[in-house]
Formats: C-alpha cells, sequence, structure tokens
C-alpha cells in the first residue's frame, strides 16, 4: 500500500429491525448508522471531507435511488460534502470502501465516511429474491426462476461434490457453528432465534430444501441495515489518536486489499476453472492480492476472518480459497473445529450473515467494521482473545465480484 | 455441590405460555418435561412449542404426560416451573402436591403476571418457600426476551443469584429484578397507559384516543389494540389487582372504565371473542370486510371511517419526522404543540415516563430496570428513551405543567446533565415509530 488507511471506528444499526415495520425511509437507516459512527467516534461532522455510500438496489426495494446524496441531509455541516454511490450487488459495501480508501491513498481527501446500507423487507420474500435475481446475469440465470440465488450457491456445491466430493452434514456445521457466534453479537438479527446443528441437518416443513441441495438453515438472511465507518488518512489519524490520548498503532489500519471480478454467470465460471485447482480462481486471487499487499504469506498470519457466507456453500469455498486446507479439503477444517469461535482460525465470530444477517449492500462495511472491532479488542461478547489481523471476504453475485481487506492494528 | 438445572417440569405446558417458556428451557438443550390436564392437552403443548421455534430439532428434549405423573415427574425436577391458571387458589393447591414431591434442593417458579409471590407460596414448606419465585416471561416468550424475577422475603439469596444466571445466560433472557408488589414492573406501568386509554377513549373516542397515542408515540402496537390482543378479561384482572392493592399517584388510572365492566359481562373480551369484538372488530370476509369501533358511550360499534376524525397537525409533523429518523424533532414537536389535543397526548406519554421512572426505589432498582421491562418486554419506548429524547430540563418544566410527578431520576440527570438510558447494545432509534 501507498499511504496507510486508519479506520477510526464506526456504528452498525441492529440487524433484527424492521424497518418498514417502523414505517421508516430509507434515509432513516443513512442517519441513524452516520449518528452512530460520529457519537462512536467522536469525529465532528466538519471533519469529514467525502461520503461514499454501498447500496444494491434501493431503487427496487425502496423506490429511491442517488443516496449519496442522502448523507448530506444528516448534519448540517455536510451541506457541500462530494458523495457518492456504489453498486457491486453483495460487494457494493466493499467497493464503497475501496473507493474510499483510493481517495485516502491518493492524497485527496484526509478522512472519509463510508455508508453501506439496504432495506430489503419492504417486498415479500418472492418478490425479494427476484430483485437479488439482478445479481446474476438476469435473463440468463434468474428471470422466472422463483430464488435463484439458492439454486446457484447450490450449484456451487454440487461442483465441489463433482470434484472432491461433499458432505451436507459440513454444511450444516457451518450454519450451527454461524448461528451460534451470533447469539454473542447483539446486534446479530438471529441472536434470540432457535438454530443448532440438529435443526440444521433435519429436512423438515420447518427446515424445506428450496434450491438444490440448500436448505432454509443454510441461507443468510433477508435484512434491513445499515453501518457507517470512518476512514481516514496517516496525518488524520495522527492528530485523531493524539487528540484521543492513544498511540496511533492502536488503530485499526486496512493493510492490503484484493479485488476481482469474474465471469458473471455461474456456468462461466465453473467453465473457466475446470482445470483449475481452485473452484472460484478469481476469490482465490483477491485473497492472495490481499495477501501479498498486506505482506503476509498466508492465512495463518491471521486471527480471524470475517467471510462472505450468504450461503453455507459460500463459506465451505472460503475456507480452502483463504487456504485453511488444500482444494476440497474444507470439511478438515470444520472437522477439527479450526473455524469454531475458540478455534485456530475462527470464521465469522459476528455469525457472519447466516448469523448476523445480510443487508446486501451493508454487509462489506460490517464486515470491515467488525474486522477492526477485532483487532482493537473492542467486539464485546465475540472478541476473538488477542486478534491482532483479520481479512474479510465480500462477494458480489455468484462468486463474481471478490473484495478482501486485511485489516490489522 | 454446584447447582444445576437438567430437568425442568412445566406444569400447565397446554397454555400460550406454559408451552411458550417450555420451548424456552427445551431450546436451551434441558430435558423438559411438559404437563397438562391429559397426555393429548401436553403433546398439543409440545406441538406449539415446535410450531413457535420452527423446530422439531426441539422435541429431542422434551417429553409429555398428565398431571397423574405430577410426583413422579417433580421427584426428578431441578426446577419446577408453574403455568397454570392465573388463580390463587388454584395455584396454591398445585404447589401443596408439588411441595409433597420434590427434591429439598429443588426451585419452584411460578410465571404469574402479578399474583403476589409470597402469598402464592404462604403455608408451603420452609424449603419450599426459600426455593420459590417469580418468573414472569412475556408472551410469546421465545420471541420476547425481557423478563421479570421476583423473590418473595422468603426467597434464598443463592436461590434468587442462580435464576439469574441461569436466564441471563443459557436462557439468553434480558432480566429484570422487581419487589414482589401487584402486577410487578412491566404490567403495572403498561396497564397503567393503557386503562388510561381506556377511560380517556370514553370521552374522546376509541378510534380517536388509539390513533392518537399511537406508535408515533413509541409503541409498535396502539394502545387499546394491545387491550384486545391482550384480552379484556385479562386487563381486567390486572387492573383490578392494581386497584385494590396499590395505593400510588396513579391509582385513579387503574379504575376499569365501567362501560368495559358492562361489555365483558356481556362477552366482549377483544380479540378472542371474534364476533362481539372488543374496542375493534372486523365484520363480514373478503371485500365487505369492514372494521368497527366501539362507541364507548352507546356501546354499539360503527364502521372505523366514521368514527375517525383527523388527528392534529403535530401529529404528522411527527410521524414525517420519524419516518426520516429525525426523533428529536418528533420530540420537539409533541412538547411545543399547543392546544387540548396536545396536553391530552402529553398527559398520557408523559405520564408513562413519569410513572415509570418514578417507580425507581419501590419496585425497581434502577432506571434502567423499568427501561428494559418496557423496551424489552411491552416493545414500547423506554420512559428514558423519551426523558434523553425531550431532555431532562424541558421534561420537568413539562411535567410540572401537566401537573405530574417529577420523578428523582429526573431531576437528577437535569441537575447533572447526563443521558437516563442505559443501554449502549441498543438503538433508540427503533421505538420510534411512524405507522
Amino acid at each position: 500500500m501507498t499511504a496507510p488507511v486508519y479506520i477510526l471506528g464506526g456504528f452498525q444499526t441492529d440487524f433484527a429491525r424492521n424497518w418498514t415495520k417502523e414505517g421508516k425511509h430509507i434515509a432513516a437507516m443513512i442517519r441513524e448508522s452516520v449518528e452512530g459512527a460520529l457519537a462512536i467516534t467522536d469525529v465532528a461532522p466538519r471533519e469529514i471531507d467525502v461520503g461514499h455510500v454501498g447500496n444494491f438496489a434501493a431503487e427496487l426495494y425502496a423506490m429511491q435511488g442517488h443516496l449519496g446524496a442522502f448523507l448530506v441531509d444528516v448534519d448540517p455541516a455536510f451541506s457541500g460534502l462530494p458523495t457518492g454511490r456504489h453498486e457491486a450487488a453483495c460487494a457494493s459495501g466493499s467497493i464503497a470502501l475501496l473507493a474510499a480508501s483510493a481517495e485516502i491513498e491518493a492524497g485527496r481527501y484526509d478522512c472519509a465516511l463510508v455508508v453501506g446500507v439496504e432495506q430489503m423487507k419492504t417486498v415479500s420474500p418472492a418478490i425479494g429474491g427476484d430483485y437479488l435475481g439482478t445479481a446474476a446475469w438476469y435473463e440468463l440465470e434468474a428471470k422466472g426462476v422463483e430464488f435463484p440465488f439458492p439454486k446457484l450457491f447450490g450449484k456451487l456445491g454440487d461442483e465441489y461434490d463433482r470434484r472432491f466430493g461433499l458432505d451436507d452434514r459440513h454444511l450444516a456445521r457451518i450454519s450451527a457453528v454461524n448461528y451460534a457466534n451470533a447469539k454473542n453479537n447483539p446486534r446479530a438479527q438471529t441472536r434470540t432465534w432457535y438454530m443448532n446443528e440438529a435443526h440444521a441437518c433435519e429436512t423438515s416443513s420447518y427446515n424445506p430444501l428450496i434450491g438444490g441441495r440448500i436448505k432454509v438453515s443454510d441461507c443468510s438472511q433477508v435484512t434491513d441495515g445499515a453501518v457507517a465507518v470512518i476512514v481516514a488518512s496517516a496525518r488524520f489519524a495522527e492528530a485523531y489518536a493524539a487528540r484521543r490520548g492513544r498511540p496511533l498503532d492502536t488503530l485499526a489500519r486496512i493493510q492490503g486489499w484484493g479485488h476481482r471480478t469474474a465471469p458473471l454467470t455461474f456456468d462461466a465460471k465453473v467453465a473457466e476453472s475446470k482445470d483449475q485447482p481452485y473452484v472460484l480462481p478469481h476469490t482465490r486471487r483477491a485473497i492472495t492480492d490481499a495477501y501479498a499487499r498486506a505482506g503476509i504469506a498466508d492465512c495463518w498470519a491471521l486471527d480471524g476472518i470475517e467471510t462472505h457466507d450468504c450461503f453455507t456453500t459460500s463459506e465451505y469455498m472460503a475456507i480452502d480459497h483463504f487456504g485453511l486446507t488444500a482444494p476440497g479439503q474444507s470439511w478438515k477444517a470444520i472437522e477439527d473445529g479450526v473455524i469454531d469461535a475458540g478455534g485456530k482460525l475462527p470464521i465469522n465470530p459476528s455469525g457472519g450473515l447466516i448469523g448476523a444477517g445480510h443487508p446486501v449492500g451493508a454487509t462489506g462495511v460490517r464486515q470491515l467494521l467488525d474486522a477492526s472491532l477485532q483487532v482493537t479488542d473492542q467486539a464485546g461478547g465475540y472478541q476473538v482473545k488477542n486478534a491482532r489481523r483479520f481479512a474479510t471476504l465480500n462477494i458480489g453475485g455468484s462468486g463474481t465480484t471478490s473484495v478482501v481487506f486485511v485489516v490489522g492494528a | 455441590m454446584a447447582r444445576k438445572i437438567e430437568n425442568v417440569v412445566v406444569l400447565g405446558a397446554n397454555g400460550a405460555m406454559g408451552s411458550g417458556s417450555g420451548a424456552v428451557f427445551a431450546a436451551a438443550g434441558i430435558r423438559t418435561v411438559f404437563l397438562a390436564r391429559t397426555r393429548d392437552k401436553a403433546e398439543a403443548g409440545r406441538a406449539r412449542a415446535e410450531q413457535m421455534v420452527k423446530s422439531t430439532a426441539i422435541s429431542r428434549f422434551i417429553e409429555v404426560g398428565s398431571y397423574d405423573q405430577m410426583e413422579q415427574a417433580v421427584a426428578g425436577a431441578d426446577l419446577v416451573f408453574e403455568a397454570v391458571a392465573e388463580d390463587l387458589a388454584v395455584k396454591r393447591e398445585v404447589f401443596a402436591r408439588v411441595d409433597a414431591a420434590r427434591k429439598p434442593d429443588a426451585i419452584v417458579a411460578t410465571v404469574s403476571s402479578g399474583l403476589s409471590i409470597a402469598a402464592m407460596c404462604g403455608g408451603q414448606s420452609e424449603s419450599f418457600q426459600k426455593h420459590f419465585l417469580g418468573i414472569h416471561f412475556f408472551n410469546p416468550p421465545n420471541v420476547i426476551v425481557g423478563c421479570e424475577l421476583i423473590a418473595h422475603a422468603g426467597t434464598d439469596a443463592a436461590v434468587l443469584a442462580f435464576v439469574r444466571e441461569l436466564l441471563a445466560g443459557p436462557l439468553g433472557r434480558e432480566v429484570v429484578e422487581t419487589t414482589d408488589t401487584p402486577a410487578f414492573a412491566g404490567n403495572r406501568v403498561g396497564f397503567k397507559v393503557l386503562n388510561e386509554v381506556a377511560q380517556l377513549a370514553e370521552e374522546h373516542g376509541v378510534a380517536f384516543m388509539d390513533a392518537l397515542i399511537g406508535p408515533h408515540t413509541g409503541r409498535a402496537m396502539s394502545p387499546l389494540a394491545t387491550v384486545d390482543f391482550v384480552g379484556w378479561d385479562v386487563h381486567q384482572a390486572i387492573v383490578d389487582n392494581l386497584y385494590a392493592n396499590t395505593s400510588d399517584e396513579a391509582h385513579a388510572a387503574f379504575a376499569l372504565p365501567a362501560y368495559m365492566q358492562k361489555l365483558i359481562t356481556a362477552g366482549h373480551l377483544g380479540n378472542k371473542t371474534k364476533t362481539k369484538g372488543g374496542f375493534f372488530r372486523t365484520d363480514g370476509k373478503g371485500k365487505e370486510t369492514v372494521k368497527l369501533a366501539l362507541d364507548a358511550r352507546t356501546g354499539d360499534y360503527r364502521p372505523l371511517a366514521e368514527l375517525s376524525r383527523p388527528l392534529p397537525v403535530f401529529v404528522d409533523q411527527m410521524k414525517a419526522a420519524i419516518r426520516v429518523g429525525r426523533y428529536r424533532v418528533a420530540m420537539d414537536a409533541m412538547c411545543d404543540a399547543a392546544g387540548a389535543e396536545a396536553d391530552l397526548l402529553r398527559q398520557v406519554v408523559l405520564g408513562y415516563v413519569s410513572y415509570g421512572l418514578a417507580r425507581v426505589g419501590s419496585v425497581v432498582a434502577r432506571p434502567r430496570d423499568v427501561d428494559r421491562i418496557m423496551g424489552f418486554g411491552f416493545n414500547w419506548a423506554p420512559p428514558s428513551v423519551l426523558a434523553d429524547a425531550i431532555g431532562a430540563r424541558r421534561l420537568i418544566g413539562l411535567l410540572d405543567r401537566a401537573a405530574l410527578l417529577v420523578p428523582r431520576v429526573v431531576i437528577e440527570a437535569a441537575e447533572k446533565n447526563l443521558q437516563l438510558f442505559d443501554e449502549p447494545e441498543v438503538d433508540r432509534g427503533r421505538y420510534f415509530v411512524a405507522a
């Protein structure tokens, strides 16, 4: 990295909330997250130089575009603030973060506000599923298909099965670990839900198959949520740390990043990776790019991972792609408890997308916030002991856009 | 020896609270025996528990039986959880059987929503009394995590501490300890508001009062719709108990309105008596559906559309501000509005803040306790959330003007410039609703 980018802190709304039932416009979500981030970091609105919003589909879910402009509404001091909105399906939040960090690295601005937001409970699950289909190649993969994404990620499981063999009990274990972790996260959507490995293993009217081998318990949630983080240059961070009476190195910093885009349709991805060791080679490259930029050799330099478990199969994929096991051997890390909360390399101590929730455009920002809380010992009930370096993986589409951050302190 | 809860027996496991509470224990992986008058009824309770948690996996921890097996089941129980009818005599009879069969160190808890804990265990063995307390879950217990924990004077302190840990830990509850006073904290503060709105509905109209004190005043469900949901018989039992056994500044607010008494006698119990209704009733089916509201003065039901009168402009201002997340602006609109309707709204809403926070010291120890049970139990804006959004200083002036008691904790907050709400993990915004 040419110039360091620091994470001063941020705020996540309670992902269990239903903002439609509260009668709220998406503006309220943006406002609450920004006011929360400013309060927690003690950064004054006038100190913010630029704002970025990550969001997938407010035009569909909330009949509202131009979300960057809603930042200006939050505080009179934001009048005139340069803002923009970024979209890359479920990776939208990470793209907003990449834009903000690139501007800081380039020296354009010293302090950026990044908000990820999605309001999804405005429509029925069927209509929402159709909207999510626009993250695939809609006409080819989603049009007229009921719940297209579970089916696409079911195919990811099938591809693992074909190449290496896949036992669905390992997927159930991934689900159970995420739900169990969510119980320790006071802002996780499913923190009070009944869920465990026995339930995840059963196929019943309460846990039906909804797309190939994917059961309800294999899926992330439909979630309303907003997350705001404040990132800053070294110059800003030094002054900030000084006024807070803390050494600069107690602040979290983005140590490395990776960003790759694969062919949009799932079949094209699989065709391309046919004779390669990794099922999703571009995701693997986003990870190794981030490792290289952070100057680390492999995953064992990490103390934890916040990954994109939109379905259990995507976490299964992440385990070998991060290098916890050889390709196709993810089940070993699951069986050995490596990914458990107290394991050698915990995955999703927050509960991830399955347990904490998946407000699509907010997820990448939530992951970075959680990673920064972990490495600064502020993650409370889901803190990984002595964590100093975390990675995130945020995926848009069926493994299409992959963004990885390595965060350390 | 360290105390453990490995076997729970639920008595009255067929009812809503019994099966729901049983689901909470079983969901934590504790072997739970569901007992009811008949085995079939207990089986229905088990099925209901599955429905509530949406999983059959929970049944691995549930066994069922009838009261014929009470002695045998209770003899093996570490915790006996009573959820039979809310009737002191019935409960005492059940407790006598439990007392005779229980292990000497078995804990016995009641889910009663307001009967005296001391009176329920009076006359049982000393050991029973030491191990007896109230665990008041709210319906449905698997969804509403707020619960009250009530000791009586004779409850063993170690037993109380153990149950507190059990509830907050493995059972995932937000626990509030209250004194053994009528209706405990949540129902005392909550039903004061509900009954006050019911009283005011006689003069101002059911439809109008329910809309005036609607979600924009900090609740998911409007007050009179809540009474219909709870059931008028349950409402009566709670407010009658409070009227008979409390004597505080809100005593008059607990008097059940005469029109409600008359309708209860005629079988109007709210949603559970669909054809008769409560404050509201829905007639007809499909396109013919008409929502009716009670005319409290005549006892007739008339179309809601006919009875509704427009809400004052400041209510629209509150809703518009809440919709975009400007909660302080909404409170400004509420505080600054002039006119009789604004006074009426403030009487109820500020009366709630006042009454809730004034219970600190007698019913609960800290403002946080009232806030927790109203926020996590009733899903209402906790009194401290409203007090903070209004501002303690301004609140004192408004309370004085409305001739409402100024709680000591509000005076302290104003003097020290403190925020009252003390739940950093809770989004205050979730309690402001623009429906």
